[in-house]
């Protein structure tokens, strides 16, 4: 396999900072003497990568210390890995743009942005996780190190611009989120549901391989950009078949109707904490993988792939906020809202404008915060209760004011209700697909936050509107309300904080688009996209 | 006018009157939580709290317009205009004209009102007073907002306290009558916001604040079907016939002080914004469809009072009679003159104050009799009779008695319809005598309601009950006096917001020649 580098992209810095590694490799490029000068690896862009990943070892290591040293050092050696990766990825957005790794990584702000959501995402999850775990008796050192590793593999593929890292990386993700779901070994539901993801999740890399040696087969390369150039070159219909099987990998990651069949079991058998991750820092990777193959790489067939998204997206809002009325578990019901949800954050990849992958992002952003916030409200109730049955939620706001009030908010602002965060949100993301006129999309998302809206508010309902009379029999035997235990305060810190981002984060939402604004500017990729864009509108 | 301007630069620059008034009352709201936890049973600390701040802030509404606001000007005053999310076109805009300067004094005084009227409230006081502030704050800014956007949020925002204030404290229907609230104006509003978008997006730079889109022509299709939005939109809340269904459940099912502000002030959100968009907006669609507008209140008269003969619930009753009377605000702003539109504002403002009143006396009766069904109850005269005297007070201004200011603001929809010229004179005499059956039709389901409750056998759970209590008195004559003043001299009100209407019937006028 050759590495091609483009000089175009290549800043002067590099030319200055031989590195060991670029030297021992460079003997493998005799054949290119001119590339040879421009070769750098640039490894500095991964440190926060680097971060997570000492992290890593780091919790393995006191593993082996035994059960009480892990409970009490994981968590301090999550946080600071964590921590650092978030500071590095804050350093790393100013930093001029240079491709590492011979072109197979690219730090953009695009990347940057969606790494610190699966990082932040990673980090609430392990918040919200330690109490859970203990209770269900699962060495808590092995699960953080699973976890970290799902964490890698996701902020790694966010960055990927090569077929072989984008590979690599979306594999360790997958691998990981095996493990994680299945981690409840004694629960057959958990096994059930790993089994599940597996044989799914495989049959899913295995097209997305065919499709990416189609690629190869068409281009003779592996970097994405380069791909990008062939096919716009020369549109083969054979092309045409690797973005079927790109985009059903995209689809199956991002959970989109209807390559969803796995989510609602996996979901619903998996740990609580897992699916909190799963939801959100594997599906913003995904994004981020979208944006990649098909923004950065399926330029030539822009009409082909974005009528296909069209449809994914009416579907899985559709399909997703319907089936999401009829289920009584608390858990299915998020999962099928979270299809919903992809699909909404859809619209603004289909629209491909500068405030479309603006709005995706926000999006993001805030749904990180809101449906965490969700599930870390489910999980205590969980802790408390030992059920994930919404009937169960019955007159909650006697016995548990602080879960009722955090959910009730997480939920409206799912729902797009004002003044929460998703509200701001969802209106720059229909604003930017009514303004590329995608009505369909724009239209078929406001009839299913309407929907979206009944089934949440049917929760509120269930906990706020219940007389003390009614309420089901496991909020009558309601344990008395203590922080004390083990893994309590972390979880009180990041429910409380994500309550508080969405409930206040919506009226200060000015930075989080500013931000995400920056982030799309910053990104060459997305630029060239939105050029292509408006160019195709003029004609 | 030009004395006038001094003062509005300087309250530019100085304090933010109008967000004071908007943001007062929700910042009461987040200090509910904080009270102790002990006051949920017994206690009155929320409910002071609530009415001191209500209180407040109406005296604040009160000073602001008598002192700050001129109401000769036909323009924006008292702007203010902060920038808070660019992207999304998003501004913190805020001023008040003729249309939204006695609506919002209407609110302040029907929120504070109903506040005082939630004696009866016990359980979960702090929830119960902290969405009534919500609520005072979101209707607020819907009335003072002049960027689409903020209208939009404001408008969502009084969903959900709606929802919880009927769904907990409502009656025994009171989760289905809350669904039904809740689908039916979510699933409006998006026909608000995609006609706004459209607006928004066509013709020219994207912009959502109302004076710029204002100043836009919008002519053709995108016109009409934006203007077939926000109709569909706000007919749901003012109500409009086929989609008034909800409103009979919820106003049946709720509480009485939630009753008073269902009718004293959502219903008017309705009319507001259907004359700041579809009149103001788009004049070019509304002289088109104005006809159109008019048979709708017609619909809305004889349809809504028809539906009050068939209900046996004194609160479905006067609910019906609502639908009945928004008909005609509808026929006023159909009528696209000044005289037209000024009657379509008089009959908000008067029948915010009657419609609160008659659901405020229904609940104070309901409080010592346990029972709304017109069958079961009786002689009810004797025991009550400040009650009984109230209620026929409020049902002579119900049905337009002269000298109540339902008479002069029905009185002026019909002059309006009878000198609009644009209209041929076969229209507008049966106009005029459709809705002159429904006046008739009024007094007659209103009356027979009197008599039934009040006169007959009398019913036996009100052997030991007490008549109207002084504060009970005093909420009903803060209603009740304000009906007859403005019966009697009209100008008071009219004054108010005369300037603007008179503006806006110009407005129209030029595009007709």
């Amino acid at each position: 396999m050759k590495h091609r580098y483009s000089h175009k992209s290549l800043s002067n810095d590099a030319l200055t900072m031989p590195e060991m590694g670029a030297i021992l490799l460079s003997t493998q490029f005799m054949a290119a003497p001119d590339e040879l000068l421009s070769l750098s690896i640039n490894a500095g862009a991964v440190a926060p990568e680097g971060c997570v990943l000492l992290a890593m070892l780091g919790t393995l290591i006191v593993d082996l210390a035994g059960e009480k040293a892990a409970s009490r050092w994981a968590p301090p050696i999550c946080y600071a890995g964590l921590g650092a990766a978030l500071l590095l990825l804050a350093i790393q957005w100013d930093t001029p743009l240079e491709p590492s790794f011979l072109g197979a990584f690219l730090a953009d702000k695009l990347a940057i942005a969606f790494r610190a959501v699966v990082a932040l995402s990673t980090l609430l999850s392990l918040l919200i996780s330690w109490r859970y775990a203990e209770q269900s008796g699962s060495p808590v050192g092995e699960y953080a190190a699973i976890l970290l590793a799902a964490t890698l593999g996701g902020m790694l593929l966010c960055g990927s611009t090569d077929l072989v890292s984008v590979f690599v990386s979306l594999e360790t993700l997958s691998v990981a989120s095996y493990l994680l779901s299945g981690y409840m070994k004694r629960d057959s539901r958990s096994s059930e549901a790993a089994l599940k993801y597996l044989l799914v999740g495989s049959a899913a890399a295995a097209v997305f391989l065919y499709g990416a040696s189609l690629l190869y087969g068409i281009s003779s390369s592996t970097n994405l950009q380069e791909i990008g150039i062939a096919l716009l070159n020369s549109p083969t219909p054979l092309a045409a078949l690797a973005l079927v099987f790109v985009l059903a990998t995209v689809a199956f990651k991002i959970a989109a109707v209807p390559f969803h069949q796995w989510t609602p079991d996996v979901y619903e058998g998996s740990p609580t904490p897992v699916v909190a991750f799963l939801s959100v820092g594997s599906k913003a990777a995904g994004f981020a993988l979208a944006l990649r193959l098909l923004v950065g790489c399926f330029g030539a067939f822009d009409e082909q792939w974005k009528l296909l998204f069209t449809v994914l997206a009416v579907l899985s809002m559709s399909l997703g906020n319907v089936v999401a009325l009829a289920q009584s578990s608390m858990k299915r019901m998020l999962a099928y809202s979270s299809i919903g949800q992809a699909g909404f954050v859809m619209i603004g990849l289909v629209c491909g404008t500068e405030e479309g992958f603006a709005s995706m992002v926000v999006y993001m952003a805030a749904y990180l915060f809101m449906n965490l916030g969700a599930f870390a409200c489910i999980i205590l109730f969980s802790i408390r209760t030992g059920s994930d049955q919404i009937s169960d939620y019955a007159g909650l706001y006697q016995k548990d004011p602080l879960i009722t009030l955090g959910l009730s908010l997480c939920l409206l602002s799912l729902g797009g209700i004002p003044p929460m965060i998703g509200f701001f949100g969802k209106i720059y993301l229909f604003f930017a697909g009514w303004a590329d006129q995608q009505y369909l999309l724009v239209i078929v998302g406001l009839v299913t936050s309407v929907i979206s809206i009944y089934y949440y508010i049917s929760v509120i309902k269930m906990m706020v509107v219940k007389e003390p009379q009614e309420a089901s029999e496991v909020v009558k035997t309601y344990p008395p309300i203590q922080w004390k235990t083990i893994g309590l305060p972390p979880l009180r810190v990041a429910l409380i904080s994500c309550v508080l981002i969405t409930a206040i984060g919506g009226v200060l939402s000015n930075p989080l688009f500013q931000w995400a604004n920056n982030a799309v500017a910053g990104t060459p990729l997305l630029q060239e996209a939105i050029e292509l864009t408006t160019q195709r509108a003029l004609v | 006018m030009d004395a006038s301007l001094p003062i509005r630069v300087a309250s530019q620059g100085s304090v933010p009157w109008l967000s004071l008034i908007v943001l007062l009352p929700a910042i009461g709201a987040l200090l509910m939580p904080l009270l102790p936890k002990e006051v949920n049973s017994g206690s009155n600390l929320p409910r002071n709290l609530a009415l001191g701040i209500l209180l407040a802030d109406f005296v604040l509404i009160l000073g602001v317009f008598s002192n700050l606001y001129i109401p000769q000007s036909p323009e924006l005053q008292l702007v203010e205009r902060i920038n808070w999310v660019p992207f999304i076109g998003l501004e913190w805009s805020l001023g008040v004209d003729g249309i939204s300067a006695p609506l919002v004094v209407l609110s302040g005084l029907i929120t504070l009102l109903s506040a005082a009227a939630s004696w009866k409230v016990e359980s979960r006081t702090r929830l119960y007073f902290a969405l009534l502030l919500l609520q005072a704050s979101a209707q607020g800014i819907v009335f003072l907002s002049q960027d689409f956007l903020l209208f939009f949020l404001a408008w969502e925002l009084e969903l959900v306290p709606v929802y919880l204030l009927i769904a907990i404290w409502g009656g025994n229907r009171r989760l289905y009558a809350a669904t039904k609230f809740i689908l039916y104006t979510a699933l409006a509003s998006l026909l608000i916001l995609i006609s706004g978008l459209a607006l928004a997006l066509s013709g020219g730079e994207f912009t959502l604040n109302l004076g710029e889109l204002t100043d836009r022509s919008f002519s053709g299709t995108i016109g009409i079907l934006c203007y077939l939005g926000f109709l569909i939109g706000f007919g749901v809340k003012l109500p409009i016939f086929p989609l008034h269904t909800w409103l009979p459940d919820a106003h049946g099912e709720a509480n009485a002080p939630v009753s008073m502000l269902l009718a004293g002030v959502l219903l008017k959100m309705g009319g507001y914004a259907l004359l700041r968009f579809n009149v103001q907006m788009l004049p070019e669609a509304h002289l088109l469809l104005a006809p159109a507008l008019i048979v709708i209140g017609i619909v809305n008269i004889i349809y809504g009072a028809l539906n009050a003969f068939a209900q046996d619930n004194v609160k479905r009753r006067i609910a019906c009679s609502s639908v009945s009377h928004m008909g005609f605000v509808l026929l006023g702003i159909g009528a696209i003159d000044a005289l037209g539109i000024s009657g379509a504002m008089l009959q908000m403002i008067s029948h915010g104050l009657i419609a609160a009143s008659m659901f405020f006396i229904t609940g104070s009766f309901y409080e010592r009799t346990n029972t709304l069904s017109i069958p079961n109850m009786g002689g009810l005269a004797k025991v009550l009779p400040i009650t009984f005297a109230f209620f026929v007070a409020s049902s002579l201004a119900s049905l337009a008695l002269p000298g109540m200011s339902g008479f002069i603001s029905e009185i002026t929809v019909f002059l309006g319809i009878t000198s609009q010229d644009a209209f041929t004179s076969l229209f507008r005499a049966i106009t005029i005598f459709i809705a002159a059956i429904g006046l008739v039709l009024t007094p007659v389901y209103l009356l027979s309601m009197c008599r039934r409750v009040f006169f007959g056998p009398r019913i036996p759970a009100l052997a030991i009950v007490n008549d109207i209590n002084p504060r009970e008195l005093s909420i009903g004559l803060s209603l009740l006096v304000p009906t007859l003043v403005i019966g009697f001299w009209p100008r008071v009100a009219i004054n108010l917001y005369e300037a603007s209407t008179n503006s806006l019937a110009e407005a129209l006028m030029r595009f007709t020649t």
